[in-house]
C-alpha cells in the first residue's frame, strides 16, 4: 500500500521526460490559441447578429448557437476529424482531408464559440441603451458606436464570464490526443507504452494543466484588476 | 463654427407631429417654431409626451407623422415627388443630429473614457478633428462649465452634477444650432441641481436656443421666453413664462402648477 502511494507521488519519471511533455504542452497551447481566435471572432459575430434588427439573422444565429452549446466538444472533434473531410470529399469529388491540428482548432473554436456567443449578447445587452442614444443625438453612426462605445464597455463586462469559458477550451485541449495531435496527453501515454507507469504519468499530466491553468488565471485577475482601479464602475 | 442662420428666425419648426406606440397615442399634432436664440420651456404632467416630443425633434424617436425642420430643412425623411414618404439615409440624420445638442436625464456618460474623452469622441468621430485638436477644444468646453481640473478624472469619480455637466460640454462642444434638455436635473439631489441650472441659465444668457423639458418652474419662469404645457399629448396652454404661470387660461394648466408648486 505504502510502495503503491509512494510510487504515485513520486514524479521524477515525470521529470525525466520534461522536454517532450513540455513539447506537448506546446501543443496544446498552440490549439487553444488558434481556437480561442476563432471562437472570439465567431461569438462576436454570433452574438451581434443574436441581437440584430433582421430576424433572419437572429434565427439563424440562435440555431448556430443552440447546436454548438448542445454538442459535446468530444462528438464534434470526431465529426470534424472523420466525417467532414468525407461529406466534403463526396461534396467536391476530390480527395480532401483535415490535418488532426486543423480538425482540433475548427471543433473547439465552432464548439466554444456557441458558448461565447452567448456572453457576447448579454454583454452587449447589458450597456444602458442610453449610452446608444448618448452617441446617436451626436451624429455618430450606429458602426461608430458599436466599435467605440458599446463593444469597449461590453469586452470589460464579458471578462469574467468568457475567462472561465477559455478555462473551460484550455482543459478541452486535452482530447485533441483522441486525433493525434501530439499534446501532453498523447505524449504521456506514448511514454507509458514504454515504461508501464501510468500513476506518476497521468498525475503529473493532471498537475501540469492545473498549474498552467491557475497561472494564467492569476495573470489575468491582476490585470483586469488594474482595469478597475481606473475607475471604471 | 459660424452657422448660417438669419437672426430671429425659426431654427427649429415642428408641423402636426403625431406620434404613436402601438394604439397608444402619446402625441396628438403638435406644431411650433423655435426663433434663433430662443428659450422654449415644455412643462406637464409625466405622461403628457413631453420627453417623446423632444426626442421627436432629433429623430430619437421617429413621428408616426408631422415633420421636423432643422434651419428649414426637413429632418429624418424625403418626401418623393410622388408624395410619398421615407426614411432618410442614416448618415443624412446624422449629420443633423450632430447639429442638435441634448442632455439627458440620465447623463448617460460614457464610462470608459474619460470627461475629456467624453467630450472629445465625437469631435473626432463625427467631425473628424485631430485628436490635439480635438482635446484643445475639449478642454475649452470643460472650462465653460468650470470642470477643466476634471477632465481626466472617469465619470464614476464625479458627483452626478459634475456629471450632467460634462454631458452639458459634450453636447455643446459640437456648436450646435439648438440644445436639448431632457429633465436635466431630475435625478440629482436637491443640492446638486443648482450647479446645473447655472450652465443652464448661462447658456440661455449668451444667446443658445434651448428647448427644455423640466419640472424647474422657478428656472423655467425665470429663463423661457415662451412655455408650453403639454396634457396627455396636446398643447394646452402656450405663451410667454407671465401669461402660463401668472395668468393661464387652460384649467387643468392651473390645477398642474399648483400642485407642482406647493
Amino acid at each position: 500500500m505504502s510502495e503503491t502511494l509512494r510510487q504515485s507521488l513520486d514524479l521524477s519519471l515525470f521529470w525525466e521526460y520534461r522536454y517532450t511533455v513540455l513539447a506537448g504542452l506546446a501543443q496544446n497551447v498552440y490549439v487553444f490559441l488558434a481556437s480561442a481566435a476563432l471562437a472570439l471572432v465567431l461569438a462576436l459575430f454570433v452574438g451581434l447578429s443574436r441581437l440584430s434588427r433582421h430576424r433572419v439573422l437572429r434565427v439563424l444565429s440562435t440555431a448556430y448557437a443552440e447546436l454548438f452549446r448542445n454538442t459535446p466538444e468530444f462528438v464534434l472533434l470526431i465529426w470534424v476529424y472523420y466525417v467532414l473531410p468525407i461529406l466534403i470529399s463526396k461534396l467536391l469529388a476530390a480527395k480532401f482531408s483535415l490535418s488532426p491540428f486543423l480538425a482540433a482548432v475548427l471543433a473547439l473554436g465552432v464548439a466554444y464559440s456557441g458558448f461565447l456567443s452567448e456572453t457576447v449578447r448579454a454583454g452587449i445587452q447589458s450597456i444602458p441603451h442610453g449610452h446608444v442614444e448618448a452617441g446617436l443625438s451626436l451624429g455618430m453612426s450606429r458602426f461608430t458606436i458599436l466599435r467605440r462605445i458599446v463593444i469597449p464597455q461590453a469586452i470589460r463586462r464579458m471578462l469574467p464570464e468568457a475567462l472561465s469559458q477559455f478555462v473551460s477550451l484550455f482543459k478541452a485541449t486535452s482530447i485533441v490526443s483522441l486525433v493525434a495531435v501530439p499534446d501532453i496527453m498523447y505524449q504521456v501515454s506514448m511514454i507509458n507504452v514504454d515504461q508501464m507507469r501510468p500513476l506518476p504519468l497521468y498525475t503529473g499530466a493532471a498537475l501540469l494543466f492545473c498549474l498552467v491553468i491557475i497561472a494564467a488565471t492569476q495573470s489575468i485577475n491582476i490585470l483586469s484588476d488594474r482595469w478597475r482601479k481606473r475607475g471604471w464602475a | 463654427m459660424l452657422s448660417p442662420v438669419s437672426a430671429g428666425g425659426p431654427i427649429l419648426r415642428c408641423s402636426n407631429v403625431r406620434k404613436s406606440f402601438g394604439t397608444n397615442e402619446v402625441l396628438r399634432g403638435i406644431s411650433f417654431e423655435i426663433p434663433t436664440g430662443s428659450v422654449l420651456t415644455i412643462i406637464g404632467a409625466s405622461g403628457s409626451g413631453k420627453s417623446t416630443l423632444l426626442r421627436c425633434l432629433n429623430h430619437l424617436e421617429q413621428p408616426t407623422s408631422g415633420e421636423v425642420y432643422l434651419d428649414g430643412e426637413l429632418m429624418g425623411l424625403r418626401i418623393k415627388p410622388n408624395g410619398t414618404r421615407v426614411p432618410d439615409k442614416a448618415a443624412n440624420i446624422g449629420r443633423m443630429r450632430a447639429q442638435i445638442g441634448m442632455v439627458f436625464q440620465q447623463f448617460n456618460l460614457w464610462p470608459h473614457m474619460t470627461a475629456l474623452q467624453n467630450v472629445t469622441e465625437a469631435l473626432v468621430q463625427v467631425k473628424g478633428l485631430g485628436r490635439a485638436q480635438a482635446a484643445d477644444a475639449g478642454r475649452k468646453t470643460l472650462a465653460k462649465v468650470n470642470l477643466l481640473e476634471k477632465a481626466d478624472e472617469y465619470p464614476a469619480r464625479l458627483s452626478g452634477g459634475q456629471q450632467q455637466r460634462v454631458a452639458i460640454a459634450r453636447a455643446l462642444a459640437m456648436a450646435p444650432k439648438v440644445m436639448l434638455f431632457d429633465e436635466a436635473t431630475s435625478s440629482l439631489d436637491p443640492e446638486l441641481t443648482g450647479e446645473v441650472l447655472e450652465v443652464m441659465r448661462q447658456l440661455a444668457h449668451e444667446g443658445m436656443t434651448m428647448v427644455v423639458v423640466t419640472h424647474e418652474m422657478g428656472f423655467a419662469r425665470e429663463v423661457s421666453d415662451r412655455v408650453i404645457f403639454l396634457h396627455e399629448g396636446h398643447v394646452d396652454q402656450d405663451g410667454t413664462p407671465e401669461e402660463v404661470f401668472v395668468k393661464p387660461t387652460s384649467e387643468r394648466c392651473r390645477r398642474f402648477l399648483s400642485s407642482v408648486l406647493s
